[in-house]
């Protein structure tokens, strides 16, 4: 009996077995997506076509790459903002998923990018249009992603900036270069010393950073509110958008108070007055 | 008749001189430098892509026959500063030094060429800041007095890398057209040292190779016998190694998709082709329509390529795009030609 003959049938359909469970993983590598899952990836496909950012932003691509050369994400990360571009250009529904899954949260937004291009695209601002949807359609994998910045957020959200100069580190700030440490013989600048080149109005630290005016407060919120910010987020994270609801109604009561307090102020008062509303 | 006026001593200017001279018409040849030859003879270029012919054997012939002839009046160091229509051509005013004369011209060709796009305003490659950085112009010198050393400390280079479109397909700095030289001037120059050097390693990193036509033949040769290396990407920033004088070029390499950051001991930078400053001044003096690249537009540029479209105005050579040196001599015959017919009528 010759060898071939005694070899097991293989044959090129699914066993039952293989029929009742289907593989996880496809021949690429990739895992199956399911039904639904297929069924979003399409929706958002659609919406991110339609979206008429899509057309300002994405203009054409020579592959040069020179956005991912300045890229500080692709240094430390599997990203590239070419690929990002190449799939918001030239790819399809499933691409488009798979980049969602996780990719987009690895760009820093800095820009640097566009700044690169030399066809004019606007390639961090597509991955934004990328974030927005899969925060929008709620996306497991972006519930998972962004779960750990809950208090980021919340902090960004609430008071509008999470980061206050005596939390940055000179490890951070690279592009300083070897300036920033201090090393250097010439200029004998200290992180310390760099760290003033931030713009004045952002120079506080995490004693005074995080207390903003209820004024600022309540713009933000306005803001949120008017451009659907809140209702993105409630998809994704109905209990954070429980909290931030919560924390607004508290400053809005805040600011009724406080208005109250100075109105009652005035009419003790003569000469001009000025008016206060919100 | 009136003599007619060549605007311009490159090789598109030199050809359409000789073409006038051959047609026995009185031509006034003006060059705003002190020598003939355009950029060529300005930058000492070395052997001319595709064919590896030595500028000179290509320069000297054209400059031949427009010297010592009786048709051609030449004036060197002279910039043209007016020019009025008259009834029989134009009136122009012609300055040298401290002297201005009027001179009447029954025609006139534009053959104001181009200008090397400034490096320096591709920041990030650090021309003009390290030494070591040149522009492919300054290195067509080194290798015709074979002294391809860096600039830096005088030391001969292990490896070279070249940068295509520098100034060239980029909105960034406005130019968004090609160069059309870049890839074959730059691969010549890799192959020029490959050949004489085979001990120094060449790089070229592109976005897209145009060694349009047959010069595709310079493209594959410079692997298949001088074993130039081409990477897929562009280098995004130059920068020098701490403690050393080694040029690190970073980039993508887009086809592998992945960061390079390879040292180098030279980086030549492929500058591209913008409109020469004699072009611009020509195009306003005789109000000749303009691209919106800055070159000069032929009226019908398929089946005219020549003609402005403006009575007795004709153009040549790298004015109205850029353009390789028989592409220039071509349309200098051409516009000879038409300026003749013109001046004849």
């Amino acid at each position: 009996m010759s060898i071939v003959a005694r070899l097991p049938r293989r044959t090129l359909s699914l066993t039952e077995e293989e029929e009742a469970a289907p593989p996880t993983m496809e021949l690429t590598g990739r895992r199956r997506m399911t039904a639904e899952e297929r069924g979003t990836a399409a929706t958002i496909f659609q919406e991110f076509r339609a979206d008429r950012r899509h057309r300002e932003f994405v203009v054409g691509c020579l592959n040069c790459g020179e956005c991912t050369t300045g890229c500080p994400a692709a240094r430390f990360y599997d990203f590239s903002p070419r690929e990002m571009l190449q799939i918001a250009q030239n790819g399809d529904a499933t691409t488009l998923w798979d980049a969602m899954q996780e990719k987009i949260w690895a760009c820093c937004q800095c820009y640097t990018c566009n700044m690169r291009c030399r066809f004019g695209n606007d390639i961090a601002g597509i991955i934004s249009v990328m974030r927005e949807l899969s925060v929008s359609h709620g996306l497991e994998s972006t519930r998972r992603t962004l779960a750990p910045f809950g208090r980021s957020l919340t902090l960004l959200m609430t008071v509008g900036t999470q980061v206050a100069s005596d939390m940055i580190q000179p490890d951070f700030f690279r592009d300083w270069g070897p300036f920033a440490t201090g090393s250097d013989k010439v200029w004998q600048v200290s992180a310390e010393v760099m760290r003033k080149a931030i713009p004045s109005d952002v120079l506080q630290t995490t004693r005074s950073s995080w207390e903003v005016s209820v004024q600022t407060s309540l713009e933000l919120f306005r803001i949120y509110e008017e451009t659907g910010v809140l209702d993105m987020l409630r998809g994704l994270d109905p209990d954070l958008t429980e909290m931030l609801i919560d924390i607004i109604e508290e400053r809005r009561e805040e600011f009724v108070e406080a208005r109250e307090r100075f109105q009652d102020q005035l009419a003790g008062q003569t000469g001009p007055v000025t008016t206060f509303s919100g | 008749m009136n003599p007619i006026l060549v605007l311009g001593g490159g090789p598109a200017g030199l050809s359409a001189t000789a073409e006038l001279a051959s047609l026995g018409a009185p031509t006034l040849l003006v060059e705003r430098e002190s020598y003939l030859g355009g950029n060529p003879k300005r930058w000492h270029y070395s052997l001319l892509a595709p064919d590896l012919r030595p500028a000179e054997e290509v320069m000297d012939p054209l400059l031949e026959r427009v010297t010592g002839r009786p048709e051609v009046e030449l004036r060197l160091g002279t910039t043209l500063t007016k020019a009025e229509r008259t009834a029989t051509g134009f009136s122009v005013a012609l300055r040298s030094a401290d002297t201005t004369v009027t001179r009447e011209v029954s025609a006139v060709v534009l053959a104001t060429g181009f200008d090397h796009f400034d490096s320096r305003r591709k920041f990030e490659y650090g021309y003009g800041r390290y030494p070591d950085v040149l522009d492919f112009k300054e290195l067509e010198g080194m290798i015709h007095d074979d002294k391809v050393l860096r600039p830096s400390d005088g030391r001969p280079p292990k490896r070279i890398a070249w940068i295509l479109c520098v100034g060239s397909r980029d909105v960034q700095v406005g130019n968004p057209w090609c160069c059309r030289m870049g890839c074959a001037v730059s691969i010549k120059q890799a192959v020029e040292i490959r050949q004489k050097h085979p001990e120094i390693d060449a790089y070229v990193y592109y976005m897209d190779i145009r060694t349009y036509g047959l010069w595709e033949d310079l493209y594959w040769k410079s692997m298949q016998e001088y074993g130039v290396k081409f990477i897929r990407g562009r280098i995004g920033q130059v920068t020098v190694a701490e403690g050393g004088s080694r040029l690190i070029a970073t980039g993508e390499d887009t086809i592998l998709s992945r960061p390079t950051e390879v040292p180098f001991d030279m980086i030549v930078l492929a500058s591209g082709m913008e409109p020469g400053t004699g072009t611009k001044q020509a195009a306003e003096l005789f109000g000749v329509p303009v691209g919106p690249e800055g070159f000069l537009t032929p009226r019908l540029s398929d089946l005219n390529p020549v003609d402005s479209g403006i009575p007795g105005v004709f153009f040549a050579g790298a004015a109205t795009g850029p353009k390789a040196i028989p592409d220039a001599v071509t349309e200098g015959m051409g516009a000879a030609l038409r300026a003749f017919q013109y001046a004849r009528r």
